[in-house]
């Protein structure tokens, strides 16, 4: 046996590199993988071997899903993962790669085996390997030339003197992030104008704004079931809760706390109403790691007036806002729910608040008994008020460009994690609206 | 004449040291990874994994980008492998048992620290990418900040040995160590130790934000070689802690290259530990507080230190 094969006999008791790349529906389902150690989700295409795509992917992220392909290194392998009813998509070129209804680790496992002893070839890439336009530097490490300095030319970003809050006139280059950036909610994409670590101007797009989305199962998600039937509290908060743990677990991650991230997702997966001081003991942790004070303090300040009526759920709360939609129901009133509120309006206090609405919600869905909510049409989730028509997060969308501005750049990264957007909401509201489209 | 061996040792001595090194930190790394995720798995896949990934790293293929500075991005970790295996050099382990001992050795030491920022910042630079530019930058800027409150914390330990020696500064820890003598030397040298090896609450410029900053492109063997050098440049920083403030090999009953090596390993689960468990600083608070705190403690500990001997 050649030293080749046997460090890729070796190499296959490794967790798979997988990058992964969540269609709408699959969001949570995807996050949660991070708990299984066959596997290991990398931030970025370049080591990691198997590509996983979770549901259907829609046309406007098919070229950035493309473009991840291409940039992983060889052997690699695609796995299309349906995720139950979300739906199994074959994005334009993808025609080796490997379908399943069922578990996606262990279909990554034996994908990467295959890749690994040469049962299964490296996937050749999908869109041309070519250079945008011709380079067209002359010195001797391709430098210089006409035309190559400021803007995009030839499709390449380049820096190019701007203005900067100092009064300075320095290097602005532009950049877009997104949309499958593992910090952000896929479709997301930031287009800044970047002047060192400082983002001058920035644009946002929703690429799953026209999304046609169905949930995994009708089980999955008790919000869009409440949007139209009357649903047990107990249901609610608990998924409540869990969404909560699961976007802790993304700003644990966004500080650099995997490990403790991993503890909150496990909290998350096995959740039931008596956990509260499980969770008070997370919290209890989270507050001595010093994210709520070194990481978070004073990053991403929302002010009240910038989110009153949008109907924001915690970002709106944390900022001060009494606003719930759970306020108006009589079924919650019975609970003698009152809404937490904070009035620190950052990113540490969006945490905190989180971590506080988790603890209570396992307490009203202990007591709850058989209470169902009043369905209205419209229902508070995680996120904050879904309608058929709009999500939150959708709202929010609209104003976060002036929350983003004149940051840096690892504080754009933190606001827009601590906002918990969830951009799959929406087309999943739209989707259950009218079945016909989802189909 | 101070003690210096010879070149082949010299090469098998350090090698040996920072593969056990390196090793030891991927499986510290990952078991207080699982004691703060509350699953600790088998002690087989704790050993074996490192191993494994390391395995897998080596058949995936190197990717390049388009336009790199090829030659800087093969430079950077071989440089800064380079560095740590010189600092570790200067570590002893034992009054006799040193692979050098220049009379300068703290100087020597200080240099290789102050050189990391050169392949953390070609490392970046190579690529061609925003996010590793981004990165190399971010290290810079901390960079420029930390070395000052190092160097000071480091220089305060030179003072009782009347000596830049390592050794003889670890022989001066006789009557008592220097985290004793010095108590906020340790605490300084920490922090920005961790600095240097960007790791945990100090990992600017790889960090998660930037989607792995320098190592955004690595893959392959560039991404094997790069992990293994700043685990390295972390056992350095590690050794030179236990050497420089915790008494190197003094100590009760055990021999004393047992002593140096435990309380190395004691420094590396403290460092390792604590990525786990404090988050990640913004940059813009931690220069702030290494010019405003860090570097006005360790001027103190400095002149506290100098007026005690006087």
């Amino acid at each position: 046996m050649g030293l080749t094969a046997l460090l890729a006999r070796v190499a296959t008791g490794a967790p798979v590199p997988v990058f992964a790349v969540a269609g709408p529906g699959t969001r949570s389902l995807i996050r949660d993988l991070r708990l299984r150690p066959e596997i290991r989700l990398v931030d970025t295409p370049r080591p990691a071997s198997v590509l996983l795509v979770g549901g259907l992917v829609p046309a406007e992220m098919e070229m950035a899903v493309a473009r991840v392909h291409d940039a992983m290194a060889h052997p690699r392998a695609t796995v299309l993962w349906s995720a139950g009813a979300a739906g199994l998509g074959r994005p334009e070129g993808f025609d080796d790669a490997i379908p399943v209804d069922g578990d996606p680790v262990a279909a990554c496992v034996a994908a990467y085996r295959d890749i690994l002893v040469g049962r299964r070839g490296s996937e050749p890439p999908i869109l041309p390997d070519v250079d945008p336009a011709p380079w067209r530097g002359v010195g001797p490490y391709g430098q210089g030339g006409s035309g190559m300095t400021g803007g995009v030319p030839y499709g390449r970003p380049m820096a190019e003197l701007g203005p900067d809050p100092d009064g300075l006139r320095l290097d602005v280059l532009p950049v877009a992030v997104g949309p499958l950036f593992p910090r952000f909610p896929a479709g997301l994409v930031v287009d800044a104008r970047l002047a060192g670590d400082l983002v001058l101007e920035v644009e946002v797009a929703n690429l799953l704004a026209n999304a046609t989305a169905a949930a995994p199962s009708p089980e999955a998600d008790p919000f869009l079931r409440a949007l139209g039937e009357r649903v047990a509290i107990a249901d609610l908060e608990l998924a409540r809760a869990r969404a909560h743990l699961r976007s802790v677990a993304e700003a644990l991650l966004a500080a650099g706390l995997e490990a403790l991230a991993l503890r909150a997702l496990r909290i998350a997966a096995n959740l039931r109403a008596g956990d509260g001081a499980l969770v008070r003991r997370l919290a209890t942790i989270i507050s001595a790691t010093q994210v709520l004070r070194w990481s978070l303090r004073g990053v991403g300040a929302v002010p009240p007036e910038a989110v009153a009526g949008l109907g924001a759920g915690p970002v709106a709360r944390a900022s001060g806002l009494r606003e719930d939609l759970r306020l108006e129901d009589p079924a919650y009133r019975d609970l003698g729910f009152a809404p937490l509120v904070d009035a620190g309006g950052d990113a540490a206090a969006r945490l905190r608040l989180r971590l506080g609405e988790a603890v209570q919600s396992l307490d009203l869905a202990a007591r709850a008994g058989a209470r169902a909510a009043t369905a209205t049409g419209r229902v508070e989730t995680p996120r904050g008020r879904l309608e058929a028509e709009s999500s939150a997060s959708e709202r929010l969308f609209t104003v976060l460009p002036s929350l983003l501005r004149e940051h840096e750049w690892g504080d754009v990264v933190a606001t827009i994690v601590s906002l918990d957007l969830d951009l799959e909401e929406g087309p999943l509201a739209r989707g259950r609206a009218r079945p016909e489209a989802a189909a | 004449m101070r003690p210096y061996v010879g070149a082949e040792v010299a090469l098998l001595a350090t090698a040996a040291a920072l593969v056990a090194g390196v090793y030891l930190v991927a499986v510290l790394d990952r078991f207080a990874a699982a004691l703060v995720a509350g699953a600790v798995g088998s002690w087989r896949r704790l050993l074996v994994v490192p191993l494994a990934a390391a395995a897998a790293l080596l058949v995936q293929q190197r990717r390049t980008t388009e336009r790199p500075d090829g030659a800087g991005w093969a430079v950077a970790p071989a440089l800064f492998f380079g560095l740590a295996a010189f600092a570790l050099a200067l570590v002893p382990l034992g009054p006799d048992l040193v692979i050098a001992d220049p009379s300068t050795g703290f100087v020597a030491f200080s240099a290789a620290i102050a050189f990391v920022m050169i392949a953390v910042f070609l490392h970046g630079w190579s690529p061609n990418s925003p996010f590793a530019l981004h990165g190399a930058y971010r290290y810079g800027a901390a960079a420029l900040s930390f070395q000052i409150p190092f160097l000071l914390a480091m220089l305060a330990t030179a003072l009782p040995a009347e000596s830049l020696s390592i050794v003889d500064i670890v022989r001066a820890q006789e009557p008592a160590w220097n985290v004793l003598r010095q108590p906020l030397g340790l605490p300084l040298y920490l922090v920005v130790g961790v600095g240097v090896s960007f790791w945990g609450p100090l990992n600017l410029s790889d960090a998660s934000d930037v989607a792995g900053g320098t190592s955004v492109e690595d893959s392959g063997v560039a991404r094997l070689l790069w992990t293994i050098a700043r685990s390295a440049m972390l056992v350095a920083v590690a050794a030179m802690g236990a050497a420089g403030f915790l008494g190197g090999w003094w100590g009760p009953i055990l021999p004393g290259p047992a002593w140096m090596i435990a309380k190395t390993g004691a420094v590396l689960l403290a460092i390792l530990a604590a990525g786990h468990l404090l988050a990640r600083v913004r940059i813009a608070t931690f220069v702030l507080v290494a010019w405003a705190v860090l570097i006005p403690l360790a001027l103190l500990n400095v002149f506290v230190s100098g007026a005690i001997l006087l």
